[in-house]
């Protein structure tokens, strides 16, 4: 079976997979009608006769907040601060969680998409200058590219299955209902909760095995000043640019924010100040809405935006007249040739890549 | 589908029985054979990947063999035919960049003798007749002579009269009743004819009798190098009917890669019965000698070496600690290479491949590597080749990339430091 | 009869036995192939070699550990992770206990099932990526090995999403994954859960018989 003949079928698998996915979705969409919500797994069961949520076991709610109202002199069992009935930082805290996070979250996260349009549209794709060379040279090791998608998959999933968590209750509700909502979110916290420590597995493998070459030099500084030649015109660079610096950098910095502030989240007994878990949520959040608007930037520069990049991170090697233009200086040290655009473009140099 | 295309086909579908189906059920596509197969290290063309060499029998297999075949069949589920034009483009594969050292076999998980099934496929290639010239040219040699390099009986008596001048040790030709006949590899009586002296001292100090039939006199099996299970046969059957009408005890298969096992295990499987004598390698009667005491070692060599591992003499032929008890007796400065043994890289030129001149510059990148380990040790003056043909590949090697290492047989090296009578 | 019975009922058993059935006629059907008998005279043990190669197999040796080691450490991460969660998470050997065999066997502590299941995935995320970009595995991969990568993974996956047990679509659509799994799989290459005793006994025995260690 010639080359060809493999991707070819190895798309066909993948298209199959995601077939079946879909089937698996329509599944649920059919027999939603069917479904029936019971009790998580590991709930207790309440004696009948204690009144509504009876939490405490002998007295019932209502009456314990009726003698509050009295006036009753109490410790309050909660973790906060002793003498303190109410912790009036949470207050602040829901608040801040509705009218801001729930509220501008996909706004923000759509904005980014619509300027990733909209750079597409104005900008267009971003071609190598003089065309392919044909000839290629190595930028990503096997472990490199593994690790990377080891992590994008991972945050794919974190991703998603967080959203849903956040938005499940503000956006989906209207859109699909309820019951669906429900079955979505359930489905949604088990998975962003077991791939947790995945994600952090991933994450620290990628912190160290792409450290190297991330710490800024003297070029970023006038990359920066160039704009990076996202405008046009050329900016030099080592190994990373600033911006794969910025972003190595954020992953890593926001990347470790999210992971302590998740497993918090997972084990809340860890900490007893509520205020931490109340931090976290918000940070967490936020953190969230960051990384995946600039992943989706970084997504699309590496495929759609950016002429030849998918190569490095897909085969690990990248066209020569590609590294000229964006990341001339690595090519010099590598190759000890000139980084001068070879302008005649290669005639048998093949049209894309996957 | 032409006739050649027919004949490859039903003969490798022939020769999938129970153990090279579950082989070929049994593959889940990790590709650690690669990271074995010195050919895809030297190069890392993915193409070099054992398990991809075997294309053509995967295709056939799932085509007409493999349970459901018919079903799938139905569904349009199993390969297209293979076509001659495919079998051609997998010769190189199968012929030039596979020895058949068997290390893919050792770090396959599940345990896919992959190397054993390259020899399956070959009879397909060899009853269709696609086989690479250089070794047409050697079964043309092997037809005419009884050896692949055209060594006749005429050119063998010369050696044997030279040797005996060097020795001094009358080497009986023909004998009957002798208790061993030694066969050589044409490319020991060609290249390396001190080995015949070193036979006559060691089996002299020892004290059996032993002859050289000058109708079989060659071990080198290029039926299995080929491929082809007939010509393999019609050797086997040669060195079968002198053993018995010299009515010898046991026959020695030399310091040769594929000799030992043509003979000893697929000899009477070939020809449907059992031999009227024994088989035995000569490291392994060495090795017995010494510990019986009847060929003490004496002085020993002082110069720094290494040991090469032969593929089919170690790892596929089991002898692991025999030639290194015989070093240990035998040289003062013995130093193992990182990796040796089981694992052991080959030289590159084994099963057929350096009698390919098409395959000569994948042979030498090949080589590289074992080069590269011996030179990892630092200081190495020679380097012990149990097997007449990788001693070719390490000559070759050595010449192409400007090494001084010595290259010695490990027969001579005993016979050399042998105890003064 | 509701989605959920119909996946854990009358279809868990039509694939059940298609797999039982599937996978007994393809290492029956290998196995009836045959060989011929070897005459030459034995150094050692065919059937000890037999069993000795299946041991032998599970280990890399020497130089190959190092070079194999992404593929041991996530081969056996996975395999094991998954089959720890298979047999050993409280709700699967529940389903056994009701649907099969009728009695249970004690099982892994919650927190003992995720951590499996963590590994599992992390093991099976990392060999398919390294599928795809791997130059040796993209060229020798095809489709059997993708879509039972993906089966696979999917199988996990709905499990996981279903692991607050609170909502039966959720279980449903696990099950009938599984269902779809249990089908596929005896006409695919995840059959090497079973042929893979096949093929390094034959080694095993083939060098044990010789007298050498496989």
């Amino acid at each position: 079976m010639s080359l060809a003949q493999k991707n070819k079928s190895m798309r066909s698998g993948v298209l199959l997979a995601v077939i079946l996915t879909v089937i698996g979705l329509v599944f649920a969409q059919v027999a939603l009608a069917d479904s029936s919500v019971r009790p998580p797994g590991n709930a207790i069961s309440l004696p009948e006769e204690a009144g509504p949520s009876n939490a405490l076991g002998q007295r019932s709610d209502s009456e314990i907040w009726r003698d509050i109202y009295g006036g009753v002199v109490a410790n309050p069992s909660s973790s906060t601060a002793t003498g303190q009935l109410m912790q009036i930082l949470g207050d602040d805290w829901r608040l801040f969680r509705t009218n801001y996070i729930l509220k501008y979250s996909h706004w923000v996260l759509l904005g980014v998409i619509g300027a990733i349009v909209a750079f597409f549209l104005i900008r267009g794709r971003i071609t190598i200058r003089g065309g392919r060379s044909g000839k290629m040279i190595a930028r990503f090791s096997m472990s490199h590219r593994i690790a990377h998608w080891f992590l994008a998959g991972s945050f794919i999933l974190m991703g998603l299955s967080g959203l849903i968590i956040l938005l499940g209750r503000p956006l989906l509700v209207p859109l699909i209902g309820k019951e669906a909502n429900a079955v979505m979110t359930s489905a949604a916290l088990q998975g962003h909760n077991l791939f947790g420590p995945v994600f952090i597995l991933s994450l620290l493998i990628v912190t160290f095995r792409f450290m190297r070459g991330n710490f800024f030099q003297w070029a970023d500084m006038k990359w920066i000043l160039k704009g990076g030649g996202l405008l046009g015109g050329h900016a030099s660079s080592n190994h990373y640019n600033f911006g794969e610096k910025t972003w190595y950098w954020m992953v890593v910095l926001i990347g470790l924010v999210m992971s302590v502030t998740g497993m918090l989240l997972e084990f809340p007994w860890l900490v007893d100040t509520l205020a931490w878990h109340q931090i976290s949520t918000i940070l967490h959040a936020i953190g969230a809405i960051i990384l995946i608007s600039v992943a989706l930037g970084h997504a699309y520069i590496g495929t759609i935006g950016m002429e030849g990049s998918i190569d490095s991170m897909l085969r690990g090697e990248v066209d020569e007249n590609w590294a000229k233009e964006h990341h001339d200086l690595w090519y010099e040290q590598v190759t000890g040739k000139s980084a001068a655009l070879d302008e005649t473009p290669d005639a048998s140099a093949k049209e894309g890549t996957s | 589908m032409t006739e050649t295309a027919n004949t490859a086909i039903q003969t490798l579908l022939a020769q999938t029985d129970t153990d090279v189906a579950s082989y070929l059920e049994a593959c889940v596509h990790c590709g650690e054979c690669a990271e074995a197969c010195h050919f895809f290290l030297s190069t890392k063309d993915p193409k070099y990947t054992p398990t991809y060499k075997l294309a053509p029998l995967v295709k056939a297999y799932k085509r007409h063999k493999a349970p459901f075949h018919t079903l799938k069949g139905m569904l349009g589920l199993v390969p297209d035919e293979v076509t001659e034009e495919e079998l051609r483009e997998w010769e190189p594969l199968i012929y030039d960049s596979c020895t058949m050292c068997g290390r893919c076999t050792v770090v396959c998980p599940m345990g896919i003798d992959i190397a054993g099934t390259i020899r399956k496929v070959r009879e397909g290639y060899a009853a269709a007749g696609i086989v690479p010239e250089g070794l047409q040219a050697a079964r043309a040699q092997v037809e005419k002579t009884g050896s692949p390099m055209g060594v006749t009986a005429k050119a063998l008596m010369a050696q044997i009269k030279h040797q005996e001048k060097e020795t001094g040790i009358k080497i009986e030709v023909d004998k009957k009743g002798a208790d061993y006949m030694a066969l050589l590899s044409s490319m020991e009586v060609m290249g390396y004819p001190e080995i015949i002296g070193a036979y006559a001292r060691l089996f002299d100090r020892a004290g059996l009798t032993w002859t050289i039939s000058l109708d079989a006199y060659e071990a080198t099996n290029v039926g299995v190098q080929i491929g082809s299970g007939p010509l393999a046969k019609g050797l086997v059957q040669k060195i079968v009917d002198a053993a018995e009408k010299l009515e010898v005890k046991n026959v020695i298969s030399p310091e040769c890669g594929h000799a030992y096992g043509a003979l000893r295990w697929a000899g009477p499987n070939m020809i449907g019965r059992q031999f009227p004598f024994e088989v035995v390698h000569i490291i392994e009667l060495m090795d017995q000698l010494r510990k019986d005491g009847r060929i003490p070692a004496g002085e020993k060599d002082g110069r720094k070496m290494t040991l090469h591992d032969p593929c089919q003499i170690v790892r596929r032929g089991g002898l692991l600690d025999e030639p290194r008890r015989l070093l240990d007796d035998s040289c003062s400065d013995f130093v193992e290479m990182e990796g040796a043994g089981v694992a052991n890289l080959c030289c590159g030129g084994g099963g057929g491949v350096s009698a390919n001149p098409r395959a000569e510059e994948l042979m030498l990148n090949a080589f590289k590597c074992k080069l590269d380990q011996i030179d990892e040790i630092g200081g190495v003056e020679a380097v012990v080749v149990p097997c007449a043909n990788c001693r070719t590949v390490f000559e070759d090697g050595l010449d192409e990339f400007e090494s001084d290492l010595e290259v010695i047989g490990l027969g001579e090296l005993v016979a050399d430091t042998l105890k003064e009578a | 009869m509701s989605f959920l019975e119909l996946v854990e009922g009358p279809l868990f058993y039509i694939s059940g036995t298609i797999f039982l059935i599937g996978a007994l006629w393809r290492l029956i059907g290998i196995i009836r192939m045959g060989r011929k008998k070897d005459i030459s005279p034995p150094k050692g043990s065919a059937v000890a070699g037999f069993f000795k190669g299946n041991l032998r197999h599970f280990f890399p040796r020497g130089l190959f550990a190092e070079r194999t080691w992404m593929h041991v450490l996530g081969g056996y991460g996975f395999h094991l992770g998954l089959f720890a969660v298979m047999f050993f998470a409280a709700p699967h050997i529940t389903f056994f206990q009701e649907r099969i065999f009728g009695f249970g066997w004690p099982a892994l502590p919650r927190w003992g099932f995720i951590i499996a299941a963590e590994i599992a995935f992390a093991g099976l995320i990392v060999l398919w990526v390294r599928r795809f970009s791997d130059p040796v595995m993209r060229m020798i991969s095809d489709r059997d090995d993708h879509i039972g990568s993906w089966l696979t993974f999917l199988v996990m996956l709905t499990g996981c999403l279903a692991m607050q047990e609170a909502h039966d679509i959720l279980r449903a659509i696990h099950m009938g994954i599984v269902d779809i799994w249990l089908l596929y799989f005896p006409f695919s290459r995840l059959m090497h859960a079973f042929t893979f005793v096949l093929s390094r006994g034959a080694t095993g025995a083939s060098y044990g018989r010789k007298g050498m260690n496989p």
